[in-house]
């Protein structure tokens, strides 16, 4: 039986090895802005939206605006696809992918809203009887 | 607080403390203790039933004094979305679980028999930690100001698939607390075999609970969202997805230690395994840390805290129990051929904890990477990675399991028992071929999805005509993984997306399909705004789609809902993606003019000179503002001529604010005309036409859809029910068992133990035969 236990220990390491590469290589880092100019690979960054920079195209569905970190410093975005629901209501904006002539191209847009803090703000707004 | 909910929940705490304490008596030898204890749990349960009844009702009856209430619901929902406000939150969601795992509990200490007191306490235990954080982080706290009305529901989730998802999802969760109880037992008190029988059926539960669950929450993701294929799905589908593989895992394991007396570590490791990778599952949802990356995910409310203790104290009496007893486990070495059942079992176990480690390991991607530096996520070509091979194994796995027996096989024998099963493969590789599918990937799957399909559909009907239909639950659960494998790989590979824009009344064709945007229907009292789109298929055939697309009054979020097309061989997709309303056609050139600034028109410069404003030009009505402007207008080479324009602007909106159009002095058929005035900035819109070549056409009142065929996805939910009728007949044979088992061990409490430490003999019955 000892052999059984071998072949799934191998199994096991080989799944692990497997594993840890794919993480490796699939991991989108969440970089600074500097950074994301410099790699040539997906990343990910993080900002807010500067006010009264976003220009949508729906002709062809194009979407351009720029993120400021908490040191002020900006980025420009160009997504193509459709501009995301409460996209100016967005606390935070994650965009990921590849930084191209001068601006980060993202494939995917994860934005943040305040909706999603639903609970708390009931009790904020209200306020809690103690 | 609302004191009667913080009242019977703090009485549960109370009862299942004392329900543990009378256990503990009762192990200890006092068995007079085990009537105390029993009537303890009784009562736990009827205060955790108390406290669901108190917060339902409080739902029910609107009474948004209650913050929950307030969060939750609103007035206007219909009584089943009201009742699933209930589990919308945190607070209720744990509430949920506490409820179903106190159920359960009813029917654990009538199946423990020689093992409740051990089994009931670390029962106990698991819900007690969740008892202890709602008494923490209560249900039923009050606001200060009541609100008229609550926040109302997530409107994702006004959904009836949602009203029904979370329960069956919960049931689950709950009922894996009972093979981790066992196991615990097992280890605490040196009973090696008696807990499989016991457990198995339970572990059958969980399997069919959060299987089922997990394929609603899917569907509910097909249905409404526009998902973004396997493994897109939100990374909390991962933290259920887990323990349901560990628990199939476990499933397998307690098989073959019921059929050979082996195996007993990996057991009690799966065992543990499981109900802590819920715990971890738990505290990823509800801390926070996937905040960035999940709609499920809560926000920190303060108890990760409670909940990583929970995680830690549950992950780590197992661990130090399992290694503790670890020498102590008796494991019999006997050889084994290679080409036997066990060894198929023991791979396949290997290889579902593996695909169920990985994906842990991705879904915790954003809380790892954040020891790190700031949290990020894997992309999903992660999971495609990792899981294929796995995936790919399993399916070999499980192809050959009927034909292998425990005493093993020849290579050659089972190329001989399996020749026609092959045959049907190579057909339906060669029919995907000339359907379409080229990819070595996808044709190897349906290779090994068509050769597992035909090997355990032989060994089902097999045991149907021996009159042993209930021993093919296993069987027939395998037939339909290996439909679900076939429809999971193709619809993933080879669906095909397309996005267009379709104008108004014109027909677009995509896949083969005229699709024509006819209009949108307003919404009534029952049904949102819909777009109606004409489909024409490539036969000639029309239907329409009605794809919906509406703003969310209280979020004000666009929701947009798919219609959905089903067919035998693919589903057509519509997605509905933006509406565009259309412009009408604009002639000239539009100017902003602010007092005293000159802008050219083609041959012409105009001077905006004067603006004024009366208030009083209606008598009575003061919101009604008659503005004159004054312009001074120079064609080229010609003097200057003045030219008065008239507005009339309703401040309240009662009437659309209007502009008098007049020539402009010096050009024969010219307008010019006022199209809005900002009085406070004295700033003047003005539309000059005849003067330029200025023309704006317009544009088409436009939907904008997604339309995607998905290949064969019928074969992922079609699977999905036979592998659940498997597990279903399977269930049925155990539980059974574990009855007839139960009969002939006399109940704990009447006294007779049987010895510690010597594994118990099982009755004859209970024995499975292998067959070949």
């Amino acid at each position: 039986m000892k052999k059984g236990y071998i072949v799934a220990a191998v199994l096991a390491l080989g799944f692990l090895v497997l594993g840890v590469t794919a993480f490796r290589t699939t991991l989108t880092p969440y970089v600074s802005f500097d950074v994301a100019r410099k790699t040539a690979g997906s990343v990910q960054v993080m900002g807010s939206l500067e006010k009264g920079s976003e220009r949508y195209d729906s002709a062809v569905q194009q979407l351009a605006f720029t993120i400021v970190d908490d040191h002020g410093r900006s980025l420009p975005v160009l997504y193509r696809g459709i501009k995301p629901a409460n996209f100016q209501d967005a606390l935070s904006i994650v965009a990921i992918g590849k930084y191209e002539q001068g601006s980060l191209r993202a494939e995917k847009l994860l934005v943040k809203c305040p909706s999603k803090y639903q609970g708390q703000e009931t009790e904020r707004q209200y306020g809690v009887k103690s | 607080m609302f004191w009667p909910g913080v009242a019977t929940l703090w009485t549960a705490l109370f009862c299942g403390l004392a329900s543990m304490y009378g256990y503990f008596r009762a192990d200890r030898g006092a068995l007079e203790y085990f009537p105390f204890a029993r009537r303890a749990y009784a009562l736990f349960v009827a205060s955790v039933v108390a406290t669901a009844a108190i917060l339902m009702t409080l739902l029910l009856q609107h009474r948004f004094d209650v913050s929950y209430v307030a969060s939750y619901s609103s007035r206007d929902l219909p009584l089943h979305f009201l009742i699933s406000t209930f589990w919308a939150g945190q607070e209720g969601s744990f509430l949920l679980w506490i409820f179903w795992g106190s159920i359960i509990g009813l029917f654990v200490w009538r199946s423990a028999k020689e093992q409740e007191a051990p089994v009931m306490i670390v029962y106990l235990s698991t819900f007690l930690a969740l008892v202890a954080i709602l008494c923490r982080q209560s249900p039923f706290r009050l606001l200060a100001t009541v609100p008229a009305d609550g926040g109302g529901l997530n409107p994702l989730l006004q959904d009836y698939w949602m009203v029904i998802h979370p329960p069956v999802m919960f049931l689950g969760f709950a009922s894996l607390s009972v093979p981790y109880s066992f196991a615990i037992a097992a280890l605490w008190k040196k009973r090696w075999d008696g807990w499989i029988v016991r457990a198995l059926p339970w572990a059958l539960v969980t399997f069919l609970t959060l299987g089922t669950a997990i394929l609603m929450g899917g569907y509910w993701a097909y249905k409404t969202l526009g998902w973004g294929g396997y493994w897109g799905w939100d990374p909390v589908e991962n933290t259920s997805l887990v323990p349901w593989l560990l628990t199939v895992a476990l499933v397998h394991g307690m098989f073959l230690q019921r059929s050979r007396k082996r195996h007993r570590r990996v057991n009690l490791f799966l065992a543990i395994l499981a109900y802590v990778c819920i715990l971890f599952g738990t505290f990823l949802t509800r801390s926070g840390v996937l905040a960035d990356f999940s709609v499920h995910s809560f926000v920190d409310l303060g108890i990760t805290g409670w909940l990583v203790a929970d995680l830690l104290v549950f992950l780590l009496a197992g661990a130090a129990l399992l290694a503790f007893r670890w020498k102590a486990i008796p494991s019999e070495d006997e050889p084994t051929p290679v080409l036997s059942r066990s060894v198929l079992l023991i791979l396949g176990i290997a290889a579902l904890v593996g695909i169920a480690l990985v994906v842990l390991l991705g879904t915790a991607s954003p809380l790892l990477t954040r020891l790190a530096s700031k949290p990020s996520q894997v992309s999903t070509n992660f999971y495609r990675v990792t899981t294929t091979p796995g995936g790919f194994l399993l399916a070999i796995l499980f192809a050959l399991v009927p034909f292998v027996s425990w005493k093993g096989e020849t290579a050659r024998g089972l190329f001989l028992s399996s020749r026609r099963s092959l045959a049907i493969a190579a057909i339906a590789v060669v029919a995907a071929f000339f359907a379409g599918a080229r990819l070595p990937e996808a044709l190897l799957f349906v290779a090994i999805g068509a050769f597992g399909f035909d090997m355990n559909l032989q060994a089902v009907i097999r045991k149907s005509r021996g009159g042993k239909f209930g021993g093919a639950g296993g069987y027939l659960a395998h037939t339909g993984v290996s439909i679900m494998l076939v429809g999971i790989v193709i619809s993933g590979i080879y669906a095909v997306s397309k996005r267009v824009a379709l104008p108004k009344n014109t027909p677009v064709t995509v896949h083969g399909y005229a699709m024509t945007f006819t209009s949108v229907i307003p919404p009534t009292a029952t049904s949102k705004q819909a777009m109606e789109v004409r489909v024409t298929t490539p036969k000639g055939k029309t239907f329409w789609a009605y794809p919906k697309m509406y703003i969310n009054a209280r979020t004000n979020q666009l929701m947009a809902n798919p219609s959905i097309r089903n067919g035998a061989f693919f589903d057509l997709y519509i997605s509905p993606q933006e509406y565009d309303p259309g412009s009408p056609m604009q002639l000239g050139k539009s100017l902003t003019l602010r007092k005293g600034q000159t802008a050219r028109v083609g041959p012409a410069a105009i001077r905006l000179d004067d603006l004024r404003m009366n208030t009083a030009a209606v008598p009575g009505d003061d919101k009604t503002v008659a503005i004159t402007a004054n312009f001074t207008v120079t064609p080229d080479g010609k003097p200057a001529q003045a030219q008065a324009l008239e507005y009339v602007a309703h401040m309240d909106g009662s009437a659309p604010n209007e502009g008098r159009p007049q020539a402009v002095p010096g050009f024969s058929s010219s307008s010019m005309v006022i199209q809005n005035v900002i009085p406070v900035q004295g700033v003047v819109q003005l539309n000059v036409a005849g003067l330029t070549a200025d023309f704006v056409p317009p544009t088409p009142e436009t939907l904008s859809v997604d339309v995607t065929n998905k290949p064969l996805i019928a074969l992922v939910w079609g699977g999905f029910y036979v592998m659940m009728a498997g597990a279903l007949v399977a269930f049925i044979k155990r539980a059974g068992q574990a009855r007839s088992a139960a009969a002939s061990v006399p109940s704990a409490a009447l006294g007779t133990r049987e010895p510690a430490g010597a594994p118990r003999p099982l009755p004859a019955a209970v024995h499975a035969r292998a067959e070949t």
